[in-house]
């Protein structure tokens, strides 16, 4: 059977499997959408914390920087080595949140120094304590920019997330490894496609989501 | 004396790395419900000096006292809630509406939401803003000078008794300044704040100080005084270098023409016959006529060679009335418009454009002259009030 072919069948899979895709389609954007959620209250709290302290801010921008330049499968392999970690969906998320750090804090750091000093001032002026300073005023001010982070960290691990099936982790990659599995077999291609195809279009839609929520968040004064 | 609102004690900062302190040992009484100026050179030390009061920058040594309390120690976030602050940046919330803005202090003091919005109402009101069409707009949606309204609304948000105001004016065209001073000042009779104003415009200076600090290098005080006297006795060199040429005539701008006696030119109605009027005109010794209309409001400059004129209808011969001035505007204005006018003199109306007098050469010279003696009596009174009390203000 030429890939051609193969391809043909592709209609024919997805019409016969959807409910098996979309399962792990949900199966995905819940491993991404967990390790986004530890990686955003983590991120963003590192970058309240250290933005305002160059040596601490530094640091913590070169360790999360690390993080995202270990190899996926290299991490992977790392993370089932500690004890108690075990396979399925915990390394994964334990992975993910590391490689979504980086951006996160990055652009939490960026948004707030970038907030324009006078309206820090009048705010300190009026007597606003540095909670209130931070929460009221600076994190709305940096706020697009801050879920800009966590829009890019989000597109990044849902393609790592899919190399997770190599620890059992659930997902759409499970599909893809499948696929390669059974090369040459004629439902090796639409398998791996189905994959492939999964992961863009939960790409897509996290983007709108985030879209959607950039509008909803962001005050109609700073838009 | 009555304990000042603000009391500066021996001031100094040292910033770090630096070997000249930015305030030297500056000590300073502020006395309440004035408005006292802080002008000098750039880099003198003024906005040093301001943000030590509300302790945006701590002081190095030395003490600040607020209403007769030492506050030098005083939790800073309370301190500040009692004093306004307005910057030149303004620093408007922009992702807050101007509501939200304006009850940044209510709110954090825990005012109930009815009184918060009611005293925001009132602010806009205050400072010239119609509150149903800018309550809820959010800051990028208002003009330069409309915002900074909101900001000294802001500042005066919780009645503090105190606000610091950091060359408020300094980014705005000089027609919306000029307006924005008069405001502020017409605003600041009713709410008698007291008041630390930043500038470093010498002009700006007299037209809004009760009193006017001259502040040299690390903000060493050359002259603190009312600013008549700064003007017709300055210290030193120094100060006399920052007033600059044209002294006099900076004493213009401390003189509202409701406080003299206006000139009398001869005026007629629209109504009224043209050898009356022409009558009238060759009985004074001016130049020209002013004919008002039925409500009393200035229309035209009529000469003698215009009322010969048989053919024309009176409304559409003579010189526009262009040059008006109101009772509360300052001398300089007047003389302003008056080297405007064709025929020498600028037209007073009241409120409603009601004729009112009008401002000639006369009236000025009389009024400098009346000035400059004023000046001299306040000089030797102060010097006798020291000479006796044994101290130096
Ligand atoms: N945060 C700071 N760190 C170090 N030096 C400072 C700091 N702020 C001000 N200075 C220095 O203190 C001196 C006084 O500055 P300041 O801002 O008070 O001047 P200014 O009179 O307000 O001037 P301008 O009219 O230009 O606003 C200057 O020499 C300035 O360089
Ligand atoms: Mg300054």
């Amino acid at each position: 059977m030429t890939p051609l072919e193969q391809l043909e069948g592709f209609p024919t899979y997805l019409a016969n499997n959807w409910d098996t895709v979309l399962e792990l389609a949900i199966a995905h954007a819940i491993v991404v959408g967990v390790s986004i959620v530890i990686a955003g209250v983590v991120g963003v709290g590192l970058g309240c914390l250290t933005y305002r302290n160059q040596p601490a801010r530094d640091a913590v921008l070169r360790v999360t920087g690390l993080f995202l330049t270990i190899p996926s499968l290299a991490l992977y392999a790392l993370l089932i080595t500690i004890p108690g970690m075990g396979f399925g969906a915990k390394p994964v998320i334990v992975a993910l949140t590391m490689y979504a750090l980086l951006p996160i804090v990055r652009n939490t750091v960026t948004g707030l120094l970038g907030v324009d000093p006078a309206i820090v001032e009048s705010a300190l002026g009026m007597g606003l304590s540095r909670g209130q300073r931070l929460f009221r005023i600076e994190l709305p001010l940096a706020w697009p920019v801050v879920l800009t982070g966590v829009r890019v960290s989000t597109l990044i691990i849902i393609g790592i997330a899919a190399l997770g099936a190599i620890l059992n982790g659930p997902g759409l990659g499970e599909l893809i490894f499948d696929g390669l599995g059974r090369f040459g077999t004629p439902f090796a291609l639409p398998i791996a496609l189905s994959g492939f195809l999964g992961v863009v279009a939960l790409g897509i839609v996290f983007d709108v989501f985030f879209n959607v929520v950039t509008r909803l968040t962001t005050s109609r004064g700073v838009r | 004396m009555t304990e000042a609102m603000i009391r500066l004690e021996q001031l100094t900062k040292r910033f770090p790395g630096q070997s000249e302190p930015a305030v030297e040992e500056l000590s300073m009484e502020i006395p309440e419900g004035e408005i006292v100026v802080l002008v000098g050179p750039s880099g003198c030390g003024k906005t040093t000096t301001m943000k030590l009061i509300n302790r945006i920058i701590e002081p190095s040594s030395g003490r600040i006292f607020l209403e007769g309390e030492d506050v030098t120690a005083a939790d800073p976030d309370q301190l500040r809630r009692r004093i306004g602050y307005v910057i030149q940046q303004i620093g408007l919330f922009p992702h807050r509406t101007i509501h939200d803005n304006i009850a940044t202090v209510p709110k954090l003091l825990g005012w109930s939401d009815d009184k918060i919005r009611a005293r925001v109402d009132e602010l806009l009101e205050t400072v010239g803003l119609d509150p149903s069409r800018y309550r809820d707009r959010y800051p990028k949606e208002l003009s330069g000078g409309q915002r900074q309204r909101v900001g000294v609304a802001r500042a005066l948000s919780a009645d503090p008794p105190v606000m610091l105001m950091d060359e408020p004016f300094g980014a705005i065209d000089p027609i919306t300044r000029d307006r924005l001073q008069n405001e502020f000042l017409r605003v600041q009779e009713d709410i008698r704040k007291t008041i630390v104003f930043v500038t470093h415009d010498i002009d700006e200076a007299i037209k809004m100080g009760d009193r006017i600090a001259i502040l040299g290098e690390r903000s060493v005080i050359a002259q603190y005084d009312r600013p008549e006297v700064i003007l017709s006795q300055p210290a030193d060199g120094f100060v006399e270098d920052f007033i600059g040429s044209g002294a006099s005539l900076k004493r213009l701008n401390l003189a509202r023409v409701r406080d003299y006696e206006l000139g009398d030119w001869p005026t007629g109605r629209v109504d009224e016959e043209r050898p009356t009027l022409l009558a009238k005109l060759r009985a004074s010794d001016k130049g020209a006529i002013l004919i008002l209309d039925a409500e009393g409001r200035p229309q035209r400059w009529l000469r003698p060679r215009d009322l010969q004129r048989p053919d024309a209808s009176l409304s559409d011969i003579g010189l526009v009335v262009e040059a008006k001035v109101e009772p509360q505007a300052t001398l300089a204005d007047a003389l302003n418009e008056l080297v405007r006018s064709r025929v020498g003199s600028a037209v007073v109306v009241d409120k409603s454009g009601v004729y009112a007098g009008t401002v000639d050469m006369d009236v000025i010279m009389t009024a400098a002259e009346a000035m400059r003696k004023a000046a001299r009596a306040d000089a030797r009174a102060s010097m006798d009030a020291e000479s006796s009390a044994g101290q130096v203000r």
